[in-house]
């Protein structure tokens, strides 16, 4: 590239990039390939994008990041001295001692530089290194957004607005000459700022309670409140300039002034070497690795014996998805661990593909095929199974129990649990794991602070949001991560394992084979001892350790199995079909020890009653005190339909029911009676079968019933009446004038309020019946014929003739009102 | 992958007992683990907080503890339950009990948040006084024993370092002419006095007494032993005689029937738990000396009442004796925190193969009630099931056959129902020790009983304890308390004296099958199957059916 011009723009920049160095820049920021660009040109934009720029600064580690800030205060194009010069200071000895920083710095900006280039955040030559717009905008200071650097705006852009005149004022208040227009004036100020020898002696003139006051801004936050009437040393720095007004209230130190009282320094903590993770215990590593065997192998067998808890019906699933809190309870009960464990292993279980809903109608969690062909492997390819599946998992079991944004419990296996961010946190945890010398068990909080320097935006440090205390996602994973590795036997003693560095490197094979020889040899014996017990020193062969499981109950747990003989588990063996002769072989095979005299006894004397009592079902049973006869039946063709066993030489048992029993035997020619509950002959004649107490049936007729005379003539009175109203021929009212008669058309009558009123009372007065129109309190209209009776209090008290009595109807209900042309009775 | 020690996920140990290393690895575990059983092949050891606490008390670090699992442990331990033990260990000595020029007793932290929740607790409040200064408060002298029992179920355990009085001087020397205490003795002896309190568990027939004389000879003090009944008394103080520089007049018998108190006194519990009026008027008997020791024998058996004063006492020595700490009722653990931990623990087998208590054979004779005793049990009342299948007809023939076949071997006879021992009295031609034989009957059957004079005695519960019978070799047992464990193994304990043939001891439990009986011979068998003593089963049929011996 020297040979060429320096690069105008970031496309120019990209455009003179090798092949290999613009794969690096897709490989670190994939989201510029989706879709793929047309050419450099949008490629270039793109990547000055605000999303996909956030997204790059995002993954910065923190001296990357602090090299990007610092450009993002420096002039733009920026020399790479100046960029050294904001890290390091300009060597003005600030009282701090930082020689060691100021070399590590040195050495580390190239390399972070590099980063920034291949990420295309900076382009340029070293002479005038461009930070890309969007991310100068993104770091650099601004009111809304502080900088982390703590610095403020520029003279030019604190100044802006400010009135000529009173620029003019600072000017002369710093002891500078006046200038003829305001640009050439903030350049004079900017100047003097700048120049270290200038602004040191107007400093030194400065009073003591000002440098206090700059003190205090120097390291941000730059903004001071003032009130209206500030006081003398305030006055004086704002007069020079040194503290130039933002609002009426506040103040800011422009950035060249804080940069000089900073010795020329972006930050006050520049961090260029990555922390190191410290060791909390040095194991061997030999050590090391047989722990995180015996803990693998733990592993296995709790997820074995979680999902053969599940093998009967697993427990149901809410309704909004996952396991409930009681059921997660029992689920930690019979693992014999803690709740936040149960809900790991059942995620694991999940997240490996061994346990899923079954999808029934009443759906309920059961392990999956794959689970059948998972236990047919070997222990080590179990493990590598499920030790994978953890690191890929987006799933997080760490915040079963906790709530989500909206307040909901997360429930194990329930929805909201994938955090998209744990495997790329799994992975780096593990990978500084790696990074130590076998054996070394790492100290968590260095790991934590090691995570937060490589992404400083996503992992803000605790006291970053003082009142939650609650630790940021990214940490609380990375703890999850080193105390999920230990119960998963990914280390051993807080130590990464051989067998989980292979499996980091992508070598499952080599995984398994490491592990294969740490795991125990599954055994064929137990030891036997007299008080009824059973150690079976070791993990035991399949077959043998489910039969065992059948024929005694497990003690312990753990390294070996204890198993107790009792009665109730010698019966449970027994049930399963075994005879007291298998047992008595299988113990002598399997144990190592002559099978000790009482539990032999305690087989044989179990055996000896079980069975001893026999339960069945019949529905039916023959008695007969003459065997002879029960013989004759049962060697009696016909009675193979009746389906007899014998069951004592004077019982026979059937299946078929009493009756048809009875008819079968009376048809070969016996003659059975039937037997009560109680063991009396039934004699079918006295005991004729009656039912309840019963109420006859109601006749269904055709059609209703017939009326009786009451509601006939009730109802030919109403549909008299309401002929009358229908046909009723009204008398000159407004609203019958020409057209059709309303009620002929199935109108109501319409009459104005005081029409109405009128109409009744008249009608009230000569006892006339009128013909009205009525809406009920249902909004229901109907027509009625009323001899009204008395007006008053807006009531119409009348005789009705459509319902043959008395009533009351209010005025304004009654829509209208029109005279009958004669008397509706007959 | 080749240790002796498996440590399961419940905190217990097992050992393999046939290993190379199996000794080896006791000694290391033997600190901190409780040996909970051991039977032929694999005793288990049990880790718990009291045991752990007890190893720091002792001077043990979390680091040595899990060191020991680690190096014996035949697979990887599990990671967290070494961090357990050692948070566990951690919580011990947070608290320390001292002596205070100024405010007497008083109880310090160097944990003061600890000291906080603790004062918090209601159970502490009242057992503690001002408030001294931020780490430290005052106890009152009396609640001692009380407040760290409290403070060990708070889980806080209480270091102790306000130590013991000396008591009255008084010489007391072992007389070890032409004999000298076995080595396991002098370990225990060593043991507590290393501890300053503890309890001593040894088999019965080991020689308890004998360690309670050599606790003695180191306090060089005034002693009070406490025991079960006064014919244990006697048989303390003809031993003391015996065996110290003791003479009959230093050592006085406060029971029932004498009330002497000497420089060393030998009181019952009984006498101290009479009541009259509401109040223990023998009580005093605690303060009326200075004693330097106090001695519990049988301390399995400790009354309740006896508790609440033990928890007065805790600035004098104490030492508990006993061969089962089994309590049904489930107060081992305030034995342990009232009289001390527990200082020296002897498997019974170990002890055995030692020859110093005869190996026993151990039978459960099944009897099959008749077909009329079975239905008369099937509708006998619950609660009087269990007396209606221990007492039942068959178990006398059997317990004759019993007697019989083993004709001129001394042979006692035990049971619970006075009815049955009678009946089996007279059936035997056997005189028949129960609670109101007068002691000195009692004293005058079981002298004839030692000299041979009779060979079958036939006995209630009342010489379920620290009855000296040498001579007996043979017990068959007809019925007990329900499923107690340790009256089980206190009986046969009455055989395992070593026999001067070395011949083994004969312990027959007679048991009605298919019935609670055989329930509760389950429970009580418990203790000794755990300890390794293997109880074989035979038919009372075929027992019957072996030809008589004489015919």
């Amino acid at each position: 590239m020297g040979t060429t011009t320096p690069p105008r723009t970031l496309a120019e920049a990209l455009r003179a990039r090798g092949d290999t160095s613009l794969a690096g820049l897709l490989r670190a920021r994939p989201d510029l390939l989706s879709p793929v660009p047309n050419d450099i040109t949008q490629l270039a934009t793109r990547a000055g994008t605000r999303a996909s720029v956030v997204r790059a600064l995002e993954h910065l580690d923190r001296f990357a990041l602090q090299t990007a800030q610092a450009l993002a205060v420096a002039p733009d194009p920026a020399p790479y001295a100046t960029l050294l010069a904001l890290l390091t200071g300009d060597g003005q000895d600030d009282g701090e001692g930082r020689d060691d920083t100021g070399a590590a710095i040195t050495a580390a900006l190239p390399g972070a530089l590099a980063t920034l280039r291949e990420q295309a955040l900076v382009w340029g030559e070293d002479e005038a290194l461009h930070l890309v717009r969007t991310a100068r905008e993104l770091l650099a200071p601004s009111p809304q957004h502080p900088s982390p650097t703590g610095l403020g705006p520029t003279v030019a852009e604190a100044t802006a607005g400010m009135s000529p005149g009173r620029l003019q004022e600072i000017l002369a208040a710093a002891g500078l000459p006046p200038t003829h227009d305001p640009v050439s004036a903030v350049a004079s100020l900017t100047e003097l700022f700048t120049d270290r020898t200038r602004m040191a002696a107007l400093l030194d003139t400065a009073p003591v309670e000002a440098l206090a006051v700059l003190d205090r801004l120097v390291w941000g936050p730059p903004y001071g409140e003032v009130t209206a009437n500030p006081a003398p040393p305030v006055r004086w720095l704002r007069d020079r300039g040194l503290l130039l007004p933002v609002s009426t209230r506040t103040v800011v130190l422009p950035r060249e002034a804080a940069l000089h009282l900073r010795a020329g320094r972006a930050h006050r903590v520049p961090e260029p070497v990555a922390p190191t993770v410290t060791a909390a215990a040095e194991r061997d590593p030999q050590a090391v690795d047989r722990a995180a065997a015996g803990q693998a192998f733990t592993a296995l067998s709790t997820i074995e014996e979680l999902l053969k808890l599940w093998n009967n019906g697993g427990p149901a699933i809410l309704r909004a998805g996952g396991l409930s809190v009681r059921e997660l309870k029992r689920t930690a009960n019979a693992l014999d661990v803690s709740e936040p464990i149960a809900a790991f292993w059942v995620e694991l279980a999940y997240a490996a593909g061994l346990l899923a809903p079954d999808g029934e109608a009443d759906e309920r969690y059961a392990a999956t095929p794959a689970y059948d062909d998972w236990l047919e492997l070997p222990a080590q390819d179990r493990w590598t199974r499920l030790a994978s599946s953890w690191l890929a998992a987006t799933r997080t079991a760490g915040l079963v129990g906790g709530q989500d944004a909206k307040g909901r419990a997360l429930s194990a296996l329930g929805p909201d649990l994938d955090r998209s961010a744990a495997p790329e946190v799994r992975r780096r945890v593990l990978a500084l794991f790696a990074a130590l010398p076998a054996g070394t068990a790492p100290d968590p909080q260095s790991l934590l602070t090691r995570l937060r320097w490589e992404r400083p935006l996503r992992t803000p440090a605790p006291g970053a949001s003082p009142a939650s205390g609650e630790a940021d996602l990214r940490s609380r994973i990375a703890l999850w991560t080193v105390n999920e590795a230990e119960l998963l036997g990914v280390t051993g003693r807080g130590a990464l394992s051989s067998q989980a560095r292979a499996l980091l490197d992508e070598a499952p094979r080599e995984a398994a084979a490491r592990l294969a020889p740490l795991i125990p040899e599954p055994l064929d014996h137990v030891l036997l001892q007299a008080d009824l017990t059973a150690v079976a020193p070791g993990p035991l062969e399949r077959p043998l350790a489910e039969t065992l499981s059948v024929l005694a109950d497990v003690e312990s747990k753990g390294g070996a199995t204890v198993y107790r003989f009792t009665p109730g588990s010698v019966r449970r063996a027994l049930d399963a079909g075994q005879a007291a002769s298998d047992l008595h072989a299988f113990l002598a095979t399997h144990s190592r020890t002559p099978v000790p005299q009482p539990l032999s006894y305690l087989i044989d004397d179990v055996a000896r009653r079980h069975g001893h009592l026999r339960i069945g079902a019949a529905s039916a049973y023959v008695r007969c005190d003459d065997e002879a006869v029960l013989n004759e039946i049962l060697a009696d063709k016909r009675s193979a339909a009746l389906r007899l066993r014998r069951l004592a030489p004077t019982v026979l048992a059937s299946q078929t029911d009493p009756a048809s029993l009875l008819d079968g035997l009376r048809e070969m020619g016996y003659a059975p009676a039937a037997e009560s509950a109680e063991g009396d002959v039934l004699i079918t004649r006295a005991g004729a079968r009656r039912t309840p107490p019963r109420t006859p049936p109601t006749p269904v007729p055709e059609g209703p019933p017939v009326p009786d005379s009451t509601l006939l003539s009730a109802a030919v009175r109403a549909i008299r009446a309401g002929d009358t109203a229908a046909r009723a021929v009204r008398v000159g009212t407004g609203s019958t004038q020409d057209g059709p008669d309303p009620a002929s058309a199935g109108e109501l009558p319409r009459t104005t309020p005081a029409e109405t009123l009128a109409t009744v009372q008249a009608a009230a007065m000569t006892g006339s019946a009128v013909w009205i129109g009525y809406v009920n309190a249902d909004g229901a209209a109907s027509q009625r014929v009323i001899a009204p009776v008395k007006v008053e209090g807006g009531f119409v008290t009348a005789y009705d003739h459509t319902a043959d009595e008395v009533r009351t109807y209010p005025l304004h209900r009654i829509t209208g009102v029109a005279e009958l042309a004669d008397d509706p009775s007959d | 992958m080749t240790g002796p020690l498996i440590v399961q996920s419940d905190k217990t140990l097992l050992l393999e007992v046939d290993h190379d290393q199996a000794e080896a690895c006791r000694r290391a575990i033997a600190p901190f683990a409780e040996l909970e059983r051991a039977p032929e092949h694999i005793h288990t050891y049990r880790v718990t907080p009291l045991g752990l606490w007890n190893a720091r008390a002792a001077g043990h670090d979390a680091e040595q503890v899990v060191d020991a699992l680690v190096e014996y442990s035949r697979y990887p331990v599990p990671h967290a339950l070494l961090v357990d033990i050692a948070e566990t260990m951690a919580r011990y000595g947070r608290l320390t009990l001292s002596k205070h020029p100024v405010h007497g007793l008083v109880l310090t932290s160097n944990d003061r948040p600890v000291l906080e929740e603790i004062l918090r607790s209601k159970k502490v409040q009242p057992l503690v006084g001002a408030r001294i200064d931020a780490d430290t408060v005052a106890v009152h002298p009396s609640e001692r024993g009380q407040i760290k029992q409290t403070l060990l179920k708070l889980g806080w355990p209480a270091e102790d370092l306000a130590g013991y009085v000396d008591g009255e001087a008084h010489p007391i020397e072992l007389d070890q002419d032409g004999w000298s205490l076995r080595p396991y003795q002098k370990q225990a002896v060593e043991g507590f006095w290393h501890g300053g309190s503890g309890v001593v568990v040894l088999p019965c027939g080991a020689g308890k007494t004998l360690v309670g004389a050599g606790a003695m000879a180191e306090a060089k003090a005034t002693t009070l032993i406490l025991v079960t009944n006064t014919v244990s008394a006697r048989q303390w103080k003809h031993e003391l005689v015996k065996r110290t520089s003791l003479t009959e007049d230093e050592i006085g018998e406060y029971s029932g029937t004498r009330k002497e108190i000497r420089p060393v006194t030998i009181a019952t519990y009984q006498v101290l738990t009479t009541r009259r009026k509401g109040v223990y008027p023998h009580l005093e008997l605690f303060d009326s000396r200075d004693w330097g020791l106090v001695v519990y024998d049988e301390v399995h058996l400790l009354p309740a009442p006896v508790f609440k004063f033990t928890a007065d006492l805790q600035a004098r020595r104490r030492l508990g004796l006993t061969a089962t700490l089994v309590r049904e009722d489930g107060r081992e653990s305030d034995v342990f925190s009232l009289i001390g931990p527990k200082r020296f623990d002897a498997p019974w087998k170990e002890i055995e193969a030692q020859g110093y208590i005869a190996p026993a054979d151990c039978v459960e004779v099944r009897v099959n009630l008749t077909d009329s005793e079975r239905l008369a049990y099937a509708t006998a009342e619950t609660e009087e099931k269990y007396r209606f299948c221990a007492t039942t007809a068959t178990k006398r023939k059997v317990t004759e056959a019993l007697v019989r076949k083993h004709k001129g071997e001394q042979t006692l006879v035990i049971g619970q129902y006075i009815d049955q021992l009678d009946e089996l009295g007279e059936h035997l031609d056997a005189p028949v020790i129960k609670g109101e034989t007068s002691n000195a009957q009692r004293e005058k059957l079981f002298e004839a009983f030692r000299q041979g004079e009779i060979s079958v005695l036939v006995v209630s519960k009342v010489a379920n304890f620290s009855i000296d019978l040498p001579e007996a070799t043979v017990a068959i047992q007809v019925s007990g308390t329900f499923g107690s464990r340790q009256e089980e193994a206190q009986r046969l304990g009455r055989v395992l004296r070593p026999k001067a043939d070395g011949h083994e001891a004969r312990f027959y439990s007679v048991v009605a099958r298919d019935t609670v009986d055989q329930d509760f011979a389950a429970h009580r068998q418990r203790f000794l199957a755990e300890q390794g003593y293997a109880y074989r089963i035979v038919d009372a049929d075929e027992l019957l059916a072996e030809p008589d011996p004489e015919s």
